[in-house]
């Protein structure tokens, strides 16, 4: 009971303590001692050793830079991300997905002309497109490494079996059903639906033109165009039956898992994993086309990571300097080559193909130049991440037919469309 | 004379010492103390103060007062559901639990040969890491899972999408909860059966006792303080449930098994809105505190401790 007194105030001591050191994070260099510290996700030992390889050829461009490189699983890289950016400590160079630069624009310092010029990069060096997906609120926040887009992968051997027409590249939405509905069986079903952001809303976006945001910024998830084709979409599951529907939404990757198994004979994912379909465990030949056309065309988005100079860097000029070597002709080349990555860089592309097998690299890389023709800049809202962070258990629910899709739009576009 | 003033001394040496003692403790204690205050006392202080705040993860935060808890209860869309599937979880789970529990351990009598065998078996799921758990539980019941495997090509039967049905998701988050705990309050009731006093069953025997009569009158009464600190204790595991709809369902479909402290986690990591989090997590501790303090009030009426 004596302690009581002491204690209490040794606490709200150390309370005010904690207080004070939260509030004063202010944003650093992140590193103390000059060295310039590339924050990068890195998933295995042979990503990081992949990075590695980036970074000595960086340091070689850069012998009088003192460049540090710093990894962390995909998912908690983003979590550590939240962290240091509440505590100040944003490593200089900050890699950064497109599809969550809306979430963490802030901590991102805004690249100007002069800065490109620092860093020895010129804006045509990139692929049509690719600038964007480092870009947020018309500003320019990094410079893209890689770029990507989504693809309708194929099991060839699914659909030859069950005798359906073999997607083809400009195919439309008449020609995906057929195929759905040709290689339904009664032990695999012609398509996977998918619970991840674009893996299921890229075909909606593809069959109505529109993105689930407005031009000005706006989450737009009632747009009746967008509506109606998602509609469509999760019709596949409930109306067409050439879908199973998601056995829990703790599955994220369903319709790829679906269809990297075995199960399923089409599904929807991202060219990034091209290379791990084409050599998939379950043992099938993969095919890939990109996605059918709707009747407002053939819309697709533009994907892809990027490198972005954090906000407080001490020493930018160095940083921009490591950027343009990150992003540089030598590193974007060695990527490429690897077949790691798609590169953003326009002139290091066609060697990303040069890494395929010789009897896949013909299909692939058509479908890569169909996907990539004219795709359009992701639009997203300051909280993009959390409107699919709700929207997915709700999708749930909409492919096992207990709500409709228009509802659970409705409802997040209520909670998250001020 | 002498003898007062010589019990006085003593007194006052032994509660010299006694001083001297418990500042020596306190020196020993301070290590402890300090870990304490570090990363228990001041993130509970903190969570007060962030509860009160708009506090983003990163970015400017603003003093909101009460405006957290507001928003909680009236314009959350996933608030009220998680606190009424935190509150069905426990009514299903608790009573689940220890009925269950208890039958084994009364199963698991001195006659059964192996029977420690058997409560190692019914330990295991305890001391298995949950997520291997929820995964295989997982396999079993998706619908290209084992139960539906076999029901199909036995009875011709499709059984529903257990994980992705709103009518059966939290019923198998609570049977996987229940396969997974009850073997921790098995091993409570097993080792408080192995206690009852011979003399005591040996009279009630002799007054003709048997079966459910025993069972009731003798058995329940004298186990119940067991019962009481196993309740105490399942209540409380069940308002903090998270691995398992976390796992198993995602708290899908839509809210469908989103427990409190889910909630707090989507609201904390996931959407970054760790005052409202916050909020919600004293939300959960209040309620966790007041059913406890209901309960050990309430166990003067049905709780006998044997002096």
């Amino acid at each position: 009971m004596r302690m009581r007194t002491p204690l209490l105030a040794s606490t709200a001591a150390l309370a005010m303590l904690g207080l004070a050191a939260c509030g004063s994070g202010s944003g650093s260099g992140g590193s103390d001692d000059g060295a310039i510290v590339w924050d990068m996700w890195s998933g295995s030992q042979a990503d990081t050793d992949a990075l590695n390889e980036t970074l000595e050829i960086v340091k070689k461009e850069n012998p009088d830079v003192d460049v540090r490189l710093q990894t962390a699983p995909w998912n908690d890289y983003f979590t550590k991300l939240t962290t240091n950016m509440s505590s100040g400590n944003l490593a200089c160079l900050t890699s950064m997905n497109g599809q969550r630069l809306s979430t963490y624009a802030d901590a991102f310092e805004p690249l100007t002309d002069a800065d490109l010029k620092t860093a020895g990069i010129s804006r045509d060096d990139f692929a049509p497109g690719a600038l964007d997906i480092m870009t947020y609120d018309d500003q320019l926040l990094g410079l893209p490494f890689d770029v990507s887009t989504m693809l309708v992968y194929y099991n060839k051997d699914l659909i030859d079996a069950a005798g359906a027409p073999e997607p083809k590249i400009g195919w439309s939405f008449d020609d995906f059903e057929a195929t759905a509905q040709g290689a339904t069986t009664d032990a695999t079903k012609g398509f996977a639906v998918g619970l991840g952001e674009f893996q299921w809303m890229a075909l909606p976006i593809a069959m109505s033109g529109q993105q689930p945001v407005g031009e000005d910024g706006t989450l737009a998830l009632t747009d009746p165009a967008f509506a109606d084709a998602a509609t469509w979409y999760s019709g596949l599951v409930t109306d067409q039956e050439v879908a199973l529907p998601a056995a829990s939404a703790s599955d994220t990757g369903w319709g790829e898992n679906q269809y990297s198994g075995g199960n399923a004979a089409m599904a929807v994912d991202g060219t990034w994993n091209a290379v791990s379909y084409l050599g998939n465990d379950a043992g099938f030949d993969a095919g890939m086309v990109d996605l059918p056309t709707g009747e407002a065309g053939s819309t697709s988005l533009v994907l892809g990571s990027g490198y972005g100079i954090a906000k407080g860097c001490e020493n930018k000029e160095a940083a921009l300097k490591v950027l343009g070597s990150l992003v540089g002709k030598d590193a974007q080349d060695a990527m490429a080559t690897s077949g790691r990555s798609y590169p953003a860089r326009a002139e290091s592309q066609p060697l990303y193909f040069s890494s395929l097998d010789k009897s896949v690299r013909g299909e692939v890389e058509a479908a890569f130049d169909a996907a990539f023709a004219d795709v359009e800049a992701q639009r997203s809202t300051k909280d993009w991440d959390k409107v699919n962070t709700a929207l997915q258990p709700d999708l749930v629910s909409v492919y096992n037919g207990q709500a409709t899709m228009t509802d659970v739009l409705g409802q997040t576009q209520q909670q998250f469309g001020e | 004379m002498t003898t007062i003033s010589s019990a006085g001394t003593r007194r006052s040496s032994r509660s010299r010492l006694s001083r001297i003692e418990s500042r020596q403790a306190l020196g020993f204690m301070s290590p402890a103390l300090v870990g304490l205050a570090l990363f228990t006392i001041v993130p509970v202080g903190l969570s007060v103060v962030m509860s009160l705040y708009d506090w983003p993860a990163f970015g400017e935060r603003s003093f909101a007062g009460l405006g957290n808890y507001v928003d909680l209860f009236t314009s959350n869309p996933d608030f009220w559901p998680a606190l009424r599937n935190s509150a069905v979880f426990a009514l299903l789970y608790v009573p689940l639990n220890l009925v269950v529990a208890l039958s084994l351990a009364l199963a698991l009598g001195p006659r059964i040969r192996g029977r420690a065998a058997f409560r190692v078996l019914f330990f295991i799921p305890v001391v298995t890491p949950i997520v291997a758990n929820a995964l295989v539980w997982k396999m079993l019941l998706q619908p290209q899972g084992l139960f539906n495997g076999i029901s199909v090509s036995v009875l011709g039967v499709e059984l529903p999408n257990f994980l992705a049905d709103e009518n059966w998701a939290m019923t198998m988050v609570v049977v996987m909860s229940v396969w997974q705990g009850m073997g921790y309050n098995m091993l409570i009731f097993s080792a408080a059966l192995e206690q009852l006093p011979a003399p005591v069953i040996e009279a009630a025997r002799i007054d003709g006792a048997q079966g459910w009569r025993m069972l009731r009158s003798v058995v329940l009464p004298m186990l119940s303080p067991s019962i009481f600190f196993a309740t105490v204790m399942t209540v409380i595991t069940a308002l903090q449930v998270f691995a398992q709809p976390q796992l198993l369902t995602g708290g899908g479909p839509g809210n469908a098994t989103l427990p409190l402290v889910q909630f707090i986690y989507n609201q904390g990591f996931k959407f970054q809105d760790l005052g409202l989090a916050a909020a919600a997590a004293w939300v959960l501790f209040v309620l966790i505190i007041g059913l406890t303090a209901f309960q050990f009030r309430a166990q003067k009426r049905w709780v006998h401790y044997e002096h």
